[in-house]
């Protein structure tokens, strides 16, 4: 029998979670929803609509276009997110001492993350254009004949990853930093009288201890870089020949030049599904070595 | 313990990686757009010259547009914060019918991206002609679940002894909430705070397509559609030195809360 | 108490930013044509500028300080602006004006997104009679003008005399033609050897129409009728395979620059990087300023002309023009008069426009002596015939330029075999088309 504190507690705690969940219904909720419904539509983005059941996603799986841009974004993600996680690694390991040169060097390495995407490209196509950007005139001081990297198929992907990875190296920094210092410093200083040299404690005391922000640092990332847009859109519109189109933005194209808005919410409903699986993936990975993770 | 020594010829090398752009930029600001037309090397070497900055005070857009950005993103934040903390405390704390049910579905939100609702949500708010208004660019960023996923394992974490006193008392659950759990949770807010207005500041897609006149540009919009066009070559040293100028608010934010951005990043990844 | 009375300065605050009605009529314009605000800012003399942004801004300008009743608020998109248009037209929340290609106009006018304007134009004294041909084609449809054209352009040869001079190809001041694909290539040779710099100037890089320009054009003039139907597109032909020949042996030879996107190509002519620079009317006004700059490279030796008649079909270029359209939106009858006052405003000033370099849309202007006294406009005069569009079926015309540009790069640059490239650029346009709602 229900008493009445537990029907007040009830009250209270609907009232409380209320405000977020009408708005995470309505804005998230419902439009994930009706984004399936749409993708199961010819629908055109000035109205009009008709229901032709997954024939959106049978001509995605046909559209060369659209594969292509699944490879890019895949590709992309294994471009990205190892060198994130390493590097991001490496410099907390570097910095994670009190100096105040290191307090400096923190900051510096997170100041490129507060950029907005739109300051990121305009700083990076003057690094990497051949006519008129930083690395072209400096390789020409050595009179080396200027790199297109954007124009380039095979170039144009890795040269998004490097801007990607300069713009968001700040935060698994930061994860890791935070983690490092959470290790009990007892497991150092006892690691120290055994004399074990710095890739010992790296791999039997560090590696082990941060075990779950590297998976938290991961999955972020995962996530994070499967939805590319930004940086193609503006650097190379996807070129040359859908050599750096990722999934995004093939859905904008198609919903917002094409018209096409059920084609496109296929598009996007796919690529909703794979970072699902993805990030599923990892769970079980991280779980099942270890107990409950959260 | 013995110090760990960096690398420290890596190090370097990655401070310079990551600093050479952003000071090849800065170089371009400094040089007459003229000059640059020719030659771009010539940002290497002085002369240098303010002209640039002294146009934006005079002509520029980018006014409007940190406004504009300002103004979304310090709602944004707040409006998280509240609604996140308010559901955090019901669902660490409270019983109620359909609250696993309900957590889940909000844990379920954090893997759906953008661009899954964004088609969707941009017919909804065509239809409630929210569009190239304040409203249509707030509002999305409410319905982020990952506050509440943060506010929720924070009070988890709270111990319950703190607010039963309260409780015996003869406290309201909202007084409890208000006056012991909020000011307790004040370094997850404040981490919260600074990633929910980071991640509104930087947002793209959203503004793009929701709004389309330039009276409510937001930054980032703004800088994209001065872009990719002649006044790119013609007026580069300006271009650049409207990107640093629209750099240097976030900046300073960046400065002033970089404590709590650590000190919460800390306990966020400890969780 | 405190919160009320902060709620309540909140509204207020709200409230007056919602409309402030000081009795201007605001209207908005959409547009290209790049923002130069550092430049031209608030300034209103129109004689005075150069370029198609700063005649834009100052002439925008010129007729909101001319009427003070009516504000024009302009949103630059970057070009072509179409996804933003797009976006807002979806939103319900349209410009009142928006810049629009005449090839685009059947896309919007077929969905009554645009409105037929003629007779709002009637009451500002505008007939279809007082344009061009031309323009008279590219906005009219099922007898409805859809658009107020503002220009016509076409894809031309800006050649740089000095060079050509150097390369000993100038014969009484003017520069050596090429009149087949053969005699382009071997002049192409010639120049480069003479001057060490690249024959052609292109933008390839990040480039969605220039290709598909040059395909147009070149295809136009061995009469390949690729576009018969106007549901499908015919290119796997001879004819294509010549054209793409020629533009992959000039990158192979290294006879054009590489690499370049549509700033760095249209700066390295400015910088004398070039013999011939391929690209529209809209720069001449601004390479004719740096022909008179004595520090140019362009000093005294810039000329331009159009695209040469290479195959022996007939003497034709591909063109397209702009216009101004209006989205359709439910507006206040005082709205619609100051857009059509605005509309005869950027009408009567047609010429002033031209200066940049686009064919005026009103035969007027084109009849008047003023016109024709400008710089290089005599070499220009036979595209009053031989500027052709695309057949006005032809929908999404800019999303097939965007396709076939695309496939055209890979096959010059050699990533693809040019029939791979070929047969690609076909199948996806017809997809597209056959899959258009």
């Amino acid at each position: 029998m229900k008493s009445a504190a537990d029907r007040g507690e009830a009250r209270s705690g609907l009232l409380f979670v209320a405000p977020f969940l009408l708005v995470f219904l309505v804005l998230l909720i419902y439009p994930l929803l009706s984004g399936m419904w749409l993708s199961l539509h010819k629908a055109d983005l000035f109205g009009g609509s008709q229901f032709i059941g997954l024939e959106n996603y049978v001509r995605l799986f046909r559209d060369a276009e659209f594969l292509k841009s699944v490879r890019n974004t895949c590709y992309f993600v294994v471009l990205t997110v190892p060198a994130l996680t390493v590097i991001g690694l490496g410099l907390a390991l570097a910095l994670n001492t009190g100096s105040r040169w290191s307090a400096f060097l923190r900051a510096l390495f997170f100041s490129s993350s507060i950029l907005s995407v739109t300051i990121v490209t305009l700083i990076w196509r003057m690094v990497l254009v051949p006519d008129g950007g930083l690395i072209a005139d400096v390789l020409a001081r050595f009179g080396i004949a200027p790199i297109a990297f954007l124009s380039n198929a095979r170039l144009a992907l890795p040269a998004i990853a490097i801007t990607t990875i300069w713009w968001c190296i700040g935060l698994p920094m930061m994860l890791f930093l935070a983690a490092l210092q959470q290790v009990p410093k007892e497991l150092y200083e006892a690691a120290v009288l055994d004399n074990a040299g710095f890739l010992r404690i790296l791999t039997h005391i560090t590696l082990p201890s941060i075990r779950r922000t590297a998976i938290v640092v991961v999955v972020i990332e995962v996530i994070l870089q499967f939805q590319l847009f930004g940086q193609a859109q503006i650097m190379t519109l996807g070129g040359p020949d859908n050599a750096s189109l990722p999934i995004v933005l093939f859905a904008y194209q198609v919903g917002f030049q094409r018209w096409d808005i059920g084609y496109a919410a296929a598009a996007s409903e796919v690529l909703f599904c794979m970072i699902l699986a993805a990030a599923m993936i990892q769970m079980y990975v991280a779980r099942g070595r270890r107990g409950a993770f959260s | 313990m013995r110090r760990r020594w960096p690398p420290a010829l890596l190090l370097a090398f990655a401070a310079l990686a990551m600093t050479a752009p952003m000071i090849w930029t800065v170089l371009l600001s400094l040089k007459p757009n003229g000059e640059l037309l020719k030659s771009t090397q010539t940002a290497f070497a002085p002369p240098y010259t303010l002209e640039n900055y002294a146009d934006i005070l005079g002509h520029s857009a980018v006014f409007g547009w940190l406004l504009n950005s300002s103004i979304v993103s310090l709602a944004v934040t707040f409006g998280v914060l509240a609604l996140s903390s308010l559901a955090g405390y019901g669902f660490a704390r409270l019983n109620f019918p359909g609250r696993n049910a309900l957590f889940v579905l909000v844990l379920f939100g954090l893997a759906v991206p953008e661009q899954s609702v964004i088609i969707a949500r941009h017919q909804l708010f065509s239809a409630w002609h929210l569009h190239n208004s304040y409203a249509g660019l707030i509002l999305p960023g409410l319905s982020a679940p990952f506050g509440v996923f943060l506010m929720t394992q924070y009070f988890r974490a709270i111990p319950k002894e703190l607010e039963e006193a309260a409780w015996l008392d003869g406290a309201s659950r909202f007084k409890t909430f208000a006056r012991i759990l909020l000011p307790l949770s004040l370094p997850a807010q404040a981490t919260l705070g600074i990633f929910t207005f980071l991640s509104i500041w930087n947002d793209y897609w959203w503004p793009l397509i929701s709004a389309t006149n330039s009276d409510r540009y937001t930054l980032t919009v703004g800088i994209a559609s001065s872009q990719m066009n002649f006044a790119q070559t013609n007026g580069l040293g300006f271009l650049m030195a409207q990107a640093v100028f629209a750099s240097l608010p976030i900046l300073a934010v960046y400065l002033l809360f970089q404590r709590y951005l650590i000190a919460g990043v800390a306990r966020a990844a400890s969780r | 108490m405190t919160v009320r009375r902060l709620l309540a300065a909140v509204a207020l605050l709200l409230a007056g930013c919602a409309r402030h009605d000081n009795g201007q009529v605001q209207i908005t314009l959409q547009r290209f044509f790049g923002a130069c605000e550092a430049q031209y800012g608030s300034s209103t003399d129109v004689a005075a500028a150069e370029g198609e942004c700063g005649i834009i801004t100052t002439l925008i300008n010129k007729f909101n300080a001319e009427n003070p009743g009516i504000h024009v608020k302009t949103n630059v998109v970057y070009w072509p602006g179409y996804d933003q248009l797009s976006a807002a037209l979806a939103a319900g929340e349209p410009p009142d004006l928006v810049t629009m290609h005449q090839s685009v106009i059947s896309d919007y006018s077929q969905r009554h997104l645009i409105l037929p304007l003629e007779a709002g134009l009637a009451a500002e004294g505008i007939t279809p009679g007082q344009f061009t041909a031309a323009a008279r084609e590219g906005v009219v449809r099922q007898g409805h003008i859809y658009a107020l054209p503002f220009d016509n352009w076409a894809p031309l040869w800006h050649v740089n005399l000095n060079l050509f001079k150097k390369a000993g190809m100038l014969k009484d001041g003017a520069p050596l033609m090429p009149h087949s694909p053969e005699e382009l290539l071997s002049q192409a040779r010639a120049f480069t050897k003479a001057t060490g710099k690249p024959y052609l100037i292109q933008s390839q890089v990040n480039e969605s129409s220039a290709y598909a320009r040059n395909l147009f054009t070149f295809l136009m003039q061995q009469n390949a009728d690729f576009f018969k139907d106007p549901k499908r597109i015919n290119l796997e032909t001879p004819e294509a395979r010549r054209v793409l020949e020629l533009f992959k042996e000039l990158y192979a030879e290294n006879l054009t620059t590489k690499d370049q996107d549509y700033t760095a190509a249209t700066s390295a002519f400015l910088n004398g990087g070039g013999g011939v620079y391929l690209v529209g009317t809209w720069m001449i006004g601004t390479y004719d300023q740096a022909a008179r700059d004595p520090n140019s490279p362009l000093y005294g030796g810039y000329a331009v002309y159009p695209y040469p008649q290479l195959y022996p079909g007939r003497d034709v270029t591909y063109a397209d023009g702009h216009s101004w359209a209006v989205p359709n939106a439910r507006r206040s009858a005082q709205r619609q008069r100051a857009i059509f006052r605005l509309l005869r405003f950027l009408k009567d000033n047609d010429f002033e426009w031209s200066r940049t370099g686009h064919l005026p849309a009103i035969q007027a202007v084109v009849d008047d002596t003023k016109w024709q006294s400008l710089p290089h406009r005599r070499d220009l005069a036979k595209l009053d015939h031989i500027a052709e569009p695309l057949p006005v079926g032809v929908q999404r015309q800019f999303l097939i330029q965007q396709i076939i540009s695309q496939e055209m790069q890979s096959a010059i640059t050699g990533q693809k075999t040019i029939d791979t490239a070929l047969g690609d650029a076909e199948r996806r346009v017809n997809d597209l088309l056959f899959n258009l709602l």
